[in-house]
């Protein structure tokens, strides 16, 4: 590894002011789970690092019942999964922050650092897609709100400019009528981070679906929202031929990655069986009975 | 050559001022500034769990962290388990059940049962295995160490 500089903000506005000083030669640094193995790769060679460890302002967890969940980005995800105030209002997502990776990582790695470096092998921006999650960005003139749709360019890719800081995600104030459903699939037990995983929120009108909202992350190169399996789920009675073919479109619809944990072929059968069980259990159908 | 940085940090009970150079990682650190050898280097990418430590009560991961993020932390490492020189309860389970053989590994399972049964007084074996997640061992096949931490939580909180 390199020689850096490790800076200390002890604001958000020096931390700006910091990686706007030091300008191409700057890095943000958080739980640093993914920063160091890049550094070690010499993957990034930064000349300074401006860590937000002592920013503890940026690591609260707090619900307003205008505003919903506000998570800061420096919430460690067992600070996530452990919240109670986490568990009370979005318990998929402590569910999915106390399931991913591993114990030591979960205690270090922040949700700030996970979407900003935007790995696309990650649990949880299909998750806050899913949820309607809007995400605080500020940079050296000011802040700026845009709504996750938006923030997942691409593989490693996110609309951030340098120098621009992720402080918070917001999800608005739980719909008590809209459930959430999560899942993700390891390789292998023994794997710690997902080949694909699917996300499925539902208004579930007696049987009937509204508003689906339908998102594959870890198989393709950015969480994908499938268009057009929610249009088709939209308004319709779920039975079990209805999610098989749910999970058949999915499986079309997907732009699938092909990497040592998963070809291309794998991940679409991988996420059509996810489909089938998620929109089978969303419609309380006993997904093991479709076959 | 970067400047050095002064940490102040507390490890095993015990006040700790070093100056480290801010891309020394603290297994580095531990291991070959400290000579505190019992945390295991292993894959070195946050797999294995061999380097387990704990700060502040947490189990992390001592490759994925940098020395310097420890300023002002409070770190256990397995030297740091030991009552008066005497194996801790938790140790004498993993000798007595079998929860070791070459023992490369079981530095960092004692950090991960460590925090575990700090959390959680009596846990059955799924909470165990999947607090165990972030370790491999290649030698005992796994049943050892839970059935050690089962035992050892057990003598410790009784049943
Ligand atoms: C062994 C292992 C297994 C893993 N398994 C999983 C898994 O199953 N599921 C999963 O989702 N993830 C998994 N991960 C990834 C892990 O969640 C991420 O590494 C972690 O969340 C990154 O956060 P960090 O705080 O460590 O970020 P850092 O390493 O500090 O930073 C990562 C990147 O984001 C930038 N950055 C960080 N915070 C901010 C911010 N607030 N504003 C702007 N830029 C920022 C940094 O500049 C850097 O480029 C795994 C990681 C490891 C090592
Ligand atoms: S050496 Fe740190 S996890 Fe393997
Ligand atoms: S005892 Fe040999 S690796 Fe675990």
């Amino acid at each position: 590894m390199r020689d850096f500089h490790y800076l200390e903000p002890r604001t958000v506005s020096e931390a700006t002011a910091m990686l706007a000083d030091h300008g191409e030669e700057a890095c943000v640094f958080a739980g640093g789970t993914a920063l160091i193995l890049a550094l070690r790769q010499r993957m990034m060679a930064p000349g300074v690092l401006v860590s937000l460890g002592q920013l503890e302002e940026m690591r609260a967890i707090r619900f307003d019942p205008k505003e919903g969940l506000l998570i800061g980005a420096m919430a460690r995800h067992n600070d996530i999964a452990r919240s109670k105030i986490v568990r009370q209002h979005y318990p998929v997502v402590a569910e999915m922050a106390g399931g991913l990776a591993n114990p030591q990582v979960r205690n270090q790695a922040t949700i700030g650092g996970n979407l900003c470096y935007a790995d696309p092998s990650t649990d949880p921006p299909a998750c806050l897609l899913a949820l309607g999650a809007e995400l605080t960005i500020k940079g050296q003139h000011g802040a700026r709100r845009i709504p996750m749709d938006e923030f997942n360019v691409d593989y490693f890719t996110v609309a951030m400019e340098p120098g621009e800081i992720l402080t918070q995600i917001r999800l608005p104030p739980p719909d008590q009528e809209v459930t959430t459903f999560y899942r993700r699939h390891l390789r292998t037990p023994a794997e710690h981070r997902p080949v694909a995983n699917l996300a499925l929120a539902v208004r579930n009108r007696g049987g009937a679906f509204e508003d689906v909202r339908l998102i594959v992350g870890a198989a393709t190169p950015a969480p994908q929202l499938l268009d057009g399996v929610q249009d088709y789920l939209s308004g319709r009675s779920v039975t079990a031929e209805v999610a098989a073919e749910a999970a058949d479109r999915a499986a079309e619809e997907m732009f699938p990655i092909s990497d040592g944990r998963g070809d291309e072929g794998f991940r679409r059968q991988v996420v059509r069986a996810l489909t089938r069980r998620l929109v089978a259990e969303a419609a309380n159908l006993d997904w093991k009975e479709t076959e | 050559m970067m400047a050095k940085n002064r940490i102040s940090l507390e490890i095993n009970g015990e006040a700790v001022e070093a100056d480290v150079r801010p891309n020394r990682l603290l297994s580095d650190f531990l291991r070959d500034d400290l000579a505190l050898t019992g945390t295991k280097r292993g894959c070195e990418t946050g797999v294995c769990g061999a380097c387990s430590v704990l700060v502040d009560g947490d189990v992390v991961k001592s490759c994925l962290s940098l020395a310097i993020q420890m300023n002002g932390c409070s770190l256990t490492t397995v030297e740091g388990l030991a009552c008066d020189g005497a194996p801790s309860p938790l140790q004498k389970s993993f000798m007595e059940c079998g929860g070791l053989q070459c023992g490369y590994c079981t530095p960092g399972f004692l950090m991960a049962a460590s925090d575990l049964l700090a959390r959680t007084s009596r846990p059955d074996v799924a909470t165990i295995r999947k607090n165990l997640s972030g370790n491999l061992c290649r030698c005992t096949g796994y049943q050892g160490i839970v059935d050690a931490i089962l035992d050892a939580s057990e003598k410790m909180h009784g049943t």
